[in-house]
């Protein structure tokens, strides 16, 4: 049976693909950066938002995210991606619910776009924060 | 007439040499892969292959039927021309720096071309993370001049090929900075970082493909500077490793926009560039940049060590 040069290269690549990917976790390439402080997630801030400059911040208790917000009351959730971070400034689609346990508690936050789902991050004090974050009525008003 | 398809050769050498990449990043970079982005920017490659297999033939009959219309007549034997391959490739080239910086400047063309830059990451697996839809955008009607010339459309892909080849080696953090002459005329790692980079001081940037001397003749030149660290990506990074939302993200968006907006705002949403919006609610490139510039003013930007300290291949002193 003759199979079409196409097929036979598209299969060829995706054995290739799959070996390259498999070969780069076998070898435990990538990296989890932690958000441990305030400074940190104000430099990961910085990141997801060139000049955003946090007054405010909370830290997820394993370092995988934060919730910071700058002095124009804009509120943005940073959460890890891969070996760097990916966030986004809350709009009025975001929404936010937590569960509170003594001196910590849960946030889940669903910024609105569909893709990017929900980043849920373990803080101090998230009844605070998700009720910032409900009251967002435009991009600019957290 | 020559039968050559130069990335389909390449391709071993592709792998092979993300490969050596890779071994190089465990022991002295291994933040510079995640194997997820790997995977995405591979799966990337091999569906823009398939894609332009079977979405690319309205383009060849294009310029099919523009080649009748030559000025210029290379001959039956078009191919033992041999001045004709340096010179297309040349033009091709310049023809390259036209498409790629309508490909940053108007979204219809940006919702292909974004998938090249929507990896956090810059090794040489993002170099295969081509777009799987730049056949449904115009970009290709800017060869029809050289089809025009006389240029014969194959001799046109082979260089367009070679093109791509050349640019794949670039995509690496690990090679500071190319001898001086070079760095001068040739696109090189130092030159597309900075376009990939996000930094507002870099955005729009170093469109080259092979000759970097295209954006220093038309002003859209910036060097690298050592003391900022880059960050490569897109501006509202996707947050996801999913493949298919990272192919049409962009195209979906675009959609919603123009279905959204006002009748006498939908085009601008297709033909302007990204980031435009009739409200103002969002910012271009432009926008962010002088929003840095007022910002950073005249201040010293943080000391920091590049990208290609940490991790360069060459010596401090010595060209890689």
């Amino acid at each position: 049976m003759d199979l079409p040069p196409l097929l036979i290269q598209t299969a060829g690549s995706l054995v290739a693909i799959l070996a390259l990917a498999g070969l780069a976790r076998w070898m435990k390439l990538g990296s989890a950066p932690r958000i441990e402080n305030a400074a940190d997630a104000s430099r990961a801030a910085h990141l997801v938002e060139d000049g955003f400059t946090p007054v405010d911040s909370a830290c997820d208790a394993a370092g995988a995210g934060a919730l910071v917000r700058d002095a124009q009351g804009r509120i943005m959730v940073i959460r890890r991606h891969g070996n760097h971070w990916a966030g986004r400034v809350l709009t009025p689609q975001a929404r936010a619910t937590c569960e509170s346990h003594p001196g910590n508690g849960t946030i889940v936050i669903d910024c609105g776009e569909m893709r990017f789902g929900r980043t849920v991050l373990t803080i101090p004090d998230p009844e605070t924060w998700a009720a910032a974050i409900n009251r967002v009525k435009d991009a600019h008003d957290a | 007439m020559p039968d050559l398809n130069p990335t389909q050769y390449a391709v071993p050498l592709f792998v092979i040499a993300v490969l050596a990449e890779m071994i190089w990043a465990k022991f002295r970079a291994p933040a510079a892969y995640e194997p997820r982005d790997t995977l995405v920017s591979l799966a990337f490659g091999l569906g823009s292959t398939v894609a332009g297999a079977l979405l690319g033939g309205v383009a060849v009959w294009v310029f099919f039927a523009a080649y009748a219309y030559r000025v210029f007549d290379l001959g039956a034997q078009w191919w033992t021309v041999w001045w004709a391959w340096p010179v297309c490739f040349l033009l091709d080239d310049f023809k390259y720096y036209w498409v790629h910086r309508a490909g940053h400047r108007i979204r219809w063309m940006w919702a292909a071309h974004v998938n090249h830059h929507s990896s956090q990451h810059y090794n040489l697996s993002t170099a295969l993370r081509q777009t799987w839809t730049g056949p449904i955008t115009f970009g290709f009607l800017f060869a029809v001049p050289l089809v025009l010339l006389g240029f014969h459309p194959v001799m046109i892909a082979i260089c367009g090929g070679f093109n791509l080849i050349y640019q794949f080696w670039i995509h690496t953090e690990a090679i500071k900075r190319m001898p001086r002459w070079f760095e001068a005329v040739m696109n090189t790692p130092s030159h597309h970082r900075v376009h990939h980079a996000t930094n507002p001081r870099y955005l729009d940037r170093n469109y080259a493909g092979v000759f970097i001397v295209w954006d220093k003749l038309f002003g859209t030149f910036t060097p690298e500077v050592d003391h900022e660290p880059i960050r490569y990506g897109i501006i509202k990074q996707l947050g996801s490793f999913n493949l298919l939302w990272a192919v049409f993200h962009e195209w979906i968006g675009m959609i919603t926009d123009i279905w959204r907006a006002p009748w006498r705002h939908k085009l601008s949403y297709l033909l302007r560039e990204p980031g435009w919006s009739h409200d103002n609610s969002r910012e271009t490139s432009d926008m962010i940049r002088a929003r840095w510039e007022a910002r950073v003013g005249a201040a010293v930007a943080p000391t920091a060590t590049s990208v290609a300290d940490r991790n360069r291949i060459a010596g401090a002193q010595e060209a890689a």
